[in-house]
C-alpha cells in the first residue's frame, strides 16, 4: 500500500521535473537570438525531417475574418501534411494585450498579424525577425511591387510583410443617400459641403456617419493641411498649430450636436458592429479603411458604394497604407515554414479566392488577375478605389512611432471626453499635446 | 532521531511542490515586482533604476490614476456594504426551515460560481441593453431608461450590482454565523415580547458581529482588486470615459498595454498600502462594535 503511494509519487516528481525541463530548454533556445540563422536553420532541418511542424499564427479581426482565414488555414494543411497550424484570433483591443505577455515571455506565435502602429514597437525591441533573408526564397516576391514590399520595412529591415493597400474611404449606402435628397457624393468636397450634406441627413432623420476615429481621421486631417500627427523621427507630434487640433474636433462635436452622428453613449449602448446604424440602415454610410468594405457589405442587408472622406484637399490628405502585416517572431524556432506560409498566402490563387481582399487589396499583381473572375461587385469595387486612391494620394511618410499604441489611446480618450462635453476642443489640445510628448519624449 | 529525520524528510518531499511552486509564483514575483516599483521598464530591455519617480508621477502628473483611484473606492464603499447586506437579508431567510432550503442555498450561490465569466458580461449587455429588463423595468415605473453602458456613472453602478449580485461566499459564511447563535436566546426575547426588529438589532447583529468584520475585511480587500467584471464588460478599455477603470484595470493596461511595467508594479505597491491602511482601519474600529462571547460579552 505504502509502496504503490511512493510509485505514484514517484511518478508525478518526475512528470512534473519535466514539465520543467521542457520550459527550461525552450527558453534556452529562444533567449540566444543573436545567430538566429544558424540556430534556426538547424532547427528547421530537425523539423522538416521530423516532419512534423507546429506553426502558431494569431491575427484580430471580426467573426467573417476568423472565418475565411481558418479556411485558408485548411487548406494549407491539405496541401502540406506535415504542417500543423494552431490559430490563436481575437478581436483588436484584446489581440495586442494577449500579445504584449507573450513578447514579453518570448513565448509570441511564429506568425503574428501586425499593424503599423504597433510594429516599430515590436521591431525596435527585437521581436521581430528581419523577413529580407526570406525574399525570393521561401517567399516568391516576383509579383510584387517594390513599393509594397518596402512597406514593412523599419529603418534598417524588413520587419513584417505587407499583406494588402488600404486607402480611407467613405462606404455609404446610395438609397438612403438618395432619400435625404443627395444625388451624388462629388469626388471632392469640402469639410464645410460634408457639414451641410450631414445637416441634410439629419433634418430627414438619419445620420449621415457614425464618427470618425479620432487618431485615423484626425492624421488625414492634418496631412491635408501640410503636417502628420507623427513628426518624421518619431520624436514628437507632428504638427505646431493647435489651432488644426481645434478646428478638427470642433466639426466632429457639431456634427454630434445636430445628431448627424450617434452620440457617444449610443455607440457605446452597441453589443457589436452588427448593430451599428449604418449597418441597419439607419444612416448614410461609414468612414473607414477600404477593406472593411467587404466586411461591411456582409454584416449589412444593404449595399454600399465608395465614395472619398472630406476635405479639398484629397490629394494630400490620403494615403496608401499596408492595411496589415505578417510578422515572423524573432523566437520562432521555424521561421522558413512560418515564410513558406506567408508565401502560400499572398502568392496562392486559390488562398486569395478566400481573402478576397479583406487584408485589402492583394500584393501580387498575378493573383489580382488570377481572381478577377471570382471577385464579387463589392471586392471590385474596393480594388477599384484603391486603384484610384494610389494615383489620387501622396506617400504615407515614416512609420508610426513605437508608443503610437498609447498615444491613440490618449487621443481616443480625450476625443471621447470632448464627445461628452467633459472638455473643451481648446483644453484637449493642450492636454494631448502634454501627454504625447510626454510619451515620445520618453 | 534517525528515523525522526526521516519523518521530516517525508514531510518535506509532501510539501515541496507548494513550497516551490510558492517560492517560484509568488515570493519571487513579489519581491520582482518591488524592484520593478523603482524601475521604468518596458518588458523587452532591461530596468532602469529612477527612484521614486514612479510614484511621484502617479500622485503628481497622472489625472487618470487619481481618477481609478477615486472610482475604485466609491466601488469599494457602495459596493462591499450593499453586499453584505444583501448576503444578510438572504443568509436570514435561507435561515427559516423550509424543506427546499438545500436548493435554494444552491441557487443563491450559483451567481458566485459564474460571476466572473465571460458569459455573464455578455448576459449583463442584455440585461442592461437598450430594451433589456433592467430598463424595460424602469419604463413600466415610468423612469427614463438608461444607457447604463454609455453613462460614465451609470456604468460604475452597473459594476457595483454585478458585484452585489456575487453575495454567495458572504452569504454562506453569515448562513453558517446565524446557525451558531443559540435558539434559547430568541426563546427568551420572545417571552419577553420582543419584536421582530428588537431580536435583530439586539441579538443577531451582536452575535453576528465577529463573523460581520471578517466578511468586511475580506470582501474589501476583494473589491479592490476587482479586475474581470470591469474589463469584460468595459471590453478592455475601462471605458464610457474611463467610467470602469478600476485600479487593477488601469495597472493592467499601463503593464501590458503601455508597457510601462515599472510603473504598474508600483502601482500594485501602493495598492499593497491602501489596503492595508483599510484593513487596520476596519481592525482598529472593530472594538467599539465587534462582540466577542468568549470575552464575556465585551
Amino acid at each position: 500500500m505504502k509502496k504503490s503511494l511512493l510509485v505514484l509519487l514517484g511518478m508525478m516528481m518526475i512528470l512534473w521535473l519535466a514539465a520543467c525541463s521542457g520550459d527550461d530548454s525552450s527558453e534556452d533556445t529562444s533567449g540566444d537570438t543573436d545567430d538566429t540563422s544558424e540556430e534556426t536553420d538547424t532547427d528547421s532541418d530537425s523539423e522538416a525531417s521530423g516532419d512534423q511542424v507546429t506553426l502558431r499564427i494569431a491575427w484580430w479581426g471580426s467573426q467573417p475574418r476568423h472565418d475565411y482565414t481558418l479556411e485558408v488555414i485548411e487548406l494549407y494543411e491539405e496541401q502540406n501534411p506535415n504542417v500543423t497550424i494552431e490559430p490563436e484570433y481575437a478581436s483588436w483591443d484584446d489581440y495586442w494585450q494577449k500579445l504584449s505577455p507573450q513578447a514579453a515571455a518570448n513565448e509570441l506565435p511564429d506568425i503574428i498579424q501586425m499593424d503599423l502602429s504597433y510594429i516599430s514597437q515590436y521591431a525596435e525591441n527585437g521581436q521581430l525577425a528581419d523577413l529580407e533573408p526570406f525574399l525570393g526564397s521561401e517567399i516568391d516576391d516576383s509579383n510584387i511591387a517594390e513599393n509594397t514590399i518596402e512597406g514593412g520595412r523599419i529603418n534598417d529591415g524588413l520587419y513584417g510583410f505587407n499583406l494588402g493597400s488600404n486607402a480611407l474611404s467613405f462606404q455609404y449606402n446610395p438609397e438612403i443617400l438618395a432619400e435625404i435628397g443627395i444625388e451624388e457624393i462629388p469626388e471632392t468636397y469640402s469639410w464645410d459641403e460634408y457639414q451641410e450634406m450631414a445637416q441634410q441627413a439629419a433634418d430627414a432623420g438619419y445620420y449621415f456617419d457614425n464618427g470618425m476615429q479620432a487618431d485615423v481621421f484626425f492624421n488625414y486631417y492634418l496631412r491635408q493641411n501640410g503636417a502628420r500627427l507623427y513628426a518624421e523621427d518619431g520624436s514628437g507630434l507632428g504638427y505646431d498649430d493647435d489651432q488644426l487640433f481645434v478646428d478638427f474636433f470642433t466639426i466632429i462635436q457639431e456634427q454630434v450636436e445636430v445628431e448627424a452622428t450617434p452620440t457617444p453613449d449610443f455607440m457605446a449602448q452597441l453589443a457589436g458592429p452588427e448593430d451599428d446604424p449604418v449597418v441597419l440602415g439607419d444612416g448614410v454610410g461609414i468612414f473607414q479603411w477600404s477593406n472593411q468594405f467587404v466586411g461591411l457589405e456582409d454584416m449589412s442587408e444593404h449595399t454600399f458604394a465608395f465614395a472619398t472622406p472630406p476635405g479639398e484637399n484629397l490629394e494630400d490628405g490620403l494615403f496608401l497604407k499596408p492595411s496589415m502585416y505578417f510578422s515572423i517572431s524573432e523566437n520562432s524556432e521555424q521561421k522558413e515554414a512560418a515564410a513558406a506560409f506567408i508565401d502560400f498566402w499572398v502568392n496562392d490563387v486559390e488562398a486569395n479566392k478566400l481573402i478576397l481582399g479583406d487584408r485589402g487589396v492583394p500584393v501580387s499583381s498575378v493573383v489580382q488577375e488570377e481572381i478577377a473572375d471570382d471577385v464579387s461587385e463589392a471586392q471590385q469595387a474596393v480594388f477599384d478605389y484603391v486603384a484610384w486612391a494610389e494615383e489620387n494620394s501622396t506617400p504615407m511618410g515614416a512609420p508610426d512611432p513605437a508608443g503610437a499604441g498609447e498615444i491613440i489611446e490618449q487621443l481616443t480618450n480625450i476625443s471621447e471626453q470632448i464627445a461628452y462635453g467633459e472638455i473643451t476642443p481648446e483644453d484637449a489640445a493642450e492636454h494631448f499635446r502634454t501627454q504625447a510628448e510626454g510619451i515620445l519624449g520618453n | 532521531m534517525q528515523t525522526h529525520m526521516k519523518q521530516n524528510l517525508w514531510g518535506y518531499l509532501f510539501i515541496g511542490p507548494f513550497i516551490i511552486g510558492f517560492l517560484a509564483f509568488t515570493i519571487i514575483p513579489i519581491i520582482a515586482s518591488f524592484y520593478f516599483s523603482f524601475t521604468s521598464y518596458d518588458l523587452f530591455n532591461s530596468p532602469e533604476w529612477i527612484g521614486l519617480d514612479n510614484f511621484k508621477e502617479m500622485f503628481t502628473s497622472d489625472p487618470r490614476y487619481l481618477h481609478s483611484l477615486k472610482i475604485t473606492f466609491i466601488y469599494v464603499f457602495a459596493g462591499v456594504p450593499l453586499r453584505l447586506l444583501f448576503a444578510l437579508v438572504v443568509a436570514m431567510l435561507l435561515n427559516t426551515a423550509s424543506r427546499a432550503v438545500g436548493l435554494y442555498r444552491t441557487l443563491y450561490y450559483l451567481p458566485s460560481l459564474i460571476g466572473g465569466s465571460v458569459a455573464v458580461a455578455i448576459m449583463w449587455r442584455q440585461i442592461f441593453g437598450d430594451d433589456g429588463i433592467v430598463n424595460l423595468a424602469l419604463m413600466t415605473m415610468g423612469i427614463d431608461p438608461v444607457r447604463w453602458f454609455g453613462n460614465p456613472t451609470a456604468a460604475l453602478w452597473m459594476l457595483i450590482f454585478l458585484s452585489v449580485w456575487q453575495f454567495g461566499s458572504s452569504m454562506l459564511i453569515f448562513l453558517a454565523g446565524l446557525k451558531s447563535i443559540p435558539q434559547s436566546y430568541y426563546e427568551a426575547a420572545s417571552v419577553d415580547g420582543a419584536s421582530f426588529f428588537q431580536k435583530f438589532f439586539n441579538i443577531t447583529i451582536p452575535m453576528l458581529s465577529p463573523v460581520i468584520l471578517f466578511n468586511a475585511v475580506m470582501q474589501t480587500i476583494a473589491a479592490f482588486m476587482t479586475f474581470v467584471p470591469a474589463y469584460i464588460i468595459s471590453k478592455g478599455t475601462g471605458g464610457p470615459l474611463d467610467g470602469t477603470l478600476l485600479y487593477s484595470l488601469y495597472l493592467f493596461k499601463q503593464g501590458f498595454e503601455f508597457f510601462h511595467m515599472g510603473y504598474a508594479s508600483a502601482m500594485a505597491w501602493v495598492m499593497l498600502v491602501i489596503i492595508g491602511i483599510l484593513t487596520s482601519l476596519i481592525f482598529f474600529s472593530s472594538k467599539y462594535w465587534v462582540h466577542y462571547e468568549s470575552e464575556g460579552g465585551r
